[in-house]
């Protein structure tokens, strides 16, 4: 191994996990293989083990089913916001292509919420569901920002208006990642307030029928913790964080 | 039923007993087939034997030609002799009267 290489083939190893990286290094130093092949082979290894990750369903679920399209609606969420705010405060009226209708304060407030809650609840499952190929899911939320940055009026000076879900969300994810649990209660609560204020939007015309998707992770929520509560590990009040294996 | 990567393995982590681990495996699995044996190939097959429960794996000493770094040994299970032993007995079941079994290449030639 030489000066260069070796660096590397540590660096990939990195991506291993630390007891098969202790014994895959030691494999290559023993053998005294060439650097070239020794990388080649820690490379190869690293990359079946992130393709086996991908066999089971749920990475795909997490990417595909909730990451792609609930960034998409969450990007949409977010800019619908801004423009009820720029009407709102500054007045500012942005055409037909993001009716802001009539909303007041208060469905603006009742918005906010709900953009806050979709995404924490959806970053939870993001989190929780596939730990070990959030690096895809976040690759994949990527995507629609650079088709909803061209549809952001040209009156905002700014394209972080897309974004206003990203704090929440990744909370949410951050939480779900290590592994807490929510109490049946507080899912319970979260999504029933969740469903009543998507009623009251919903009837005041300030909600897209697209929208209705973003409910179904805080359902989600609520099987989960049914689920955990039925195996006798209640959460507490609000969440409690678990060991991992 | 086990695959055939899989029978080399275990029956060459047999064959080494107690000193059954990566280099040493790799290097007869080698040595046998005459081909290239790829780490990732190893150690990934290593791992779906271990969740079948056909092998035992667990982190051995550590020595300085290997740059104090440990070595993962390797245990061949019961359920992985028998599992071996049923894939040796359904080969050579199916070969019996094959032409290569009766009159193989290099005596006909």
């Amino acid at each position: 191994m030489n000066r260069i290489t070796w660096p590397l083939v540590e660096l990939t190893s990195k991506l291993l996990e630390r007891n098969e990286r202790e014994a895959v290094l030691g494999d290559l130093l023993e053998t005294s293989e060439s650097a070239w092949k020794g990388f080649l082979d820690v490379f190869g290894l690293v990359f079946r083990r992130k393709a086996d990750l991908w066999k089971d369903p749920r990475p795909w679920f997490t990417g595909f089913i909730v990451t792609l399209p609930g960034s998409y609606l969450l990007m949409s969420a977010s800019l619908s916001v801004s423009c009820t705010y720029q009407r709102l405060v500054n007045h500012k009226v942005f055409g037909a292509k993001w009716p802001t209708g009539d909303e007041g304060y208060l469905l603006l407030l009742c918005h906010i919420f709900l953009l806050i809650a979709w995404s924490w609840s959806g970053g939870y499952i993001v989190g929780s569901v596939s730990r070990r190929t959030l690096w895809a899911s976040a690759a994949l939320s990527v995507f629609p920002s650079s088709y909803l940055c061209c549809m952001v009026p040209s009156e905002f000076s700014s394209r972080a208006c897309l974004f206003l879900f990203l704090l929440p969300a990744v909370f949410g994810v951050r939480l779900g990642f290590r592994n807490a649990r929510i109490s049946l209660r507080l899912a319970s609560l979260l999504a029933l307030t969740i469903t009543v204020l998507m009623i009251s939007a919903w009837s005041s015309r300030a909600l897209w029928i697209l929208n209705w998707v973003l409910v179904l992770p805080a359902w989600y929520l609520v099987a989960a913790a049914w689920r955990s509560a039925q195996n006798g590990q209640p959460g507490l009040w609000p969440i409690r964080r678990i060991r991992t294996s | 039923m086990l695959g055939e990567f899989e029978y080399i393995l275990i029956t060459v982590s047999a064959g080494l007993g107690e000193n059954a681990y990566g280099v040493a495996i790799r290097e007869e699995i080698e040595a046998a087939t005459e081909r290239k044996c790829a780490m990732g190939a190893l150690y990934t097959t290593i791992d779906r034997l271990e969740r079948k429960g056909l092998l035992k794996t667990w982190m051995g000493e550590a020595t300085p030609q290997r740059g104090g770094r440990s070595k993962r040994m390797v245990r061949v299970t019961v359920q992985g002799i028998r599992a071996a032993e049923e894939f040796y007995n359904t080969v050579a079941r199916i070969s019996r009267g094959a032409s290569w079994v009766e009159s193989p290449i290099g005596r006909i030639s």
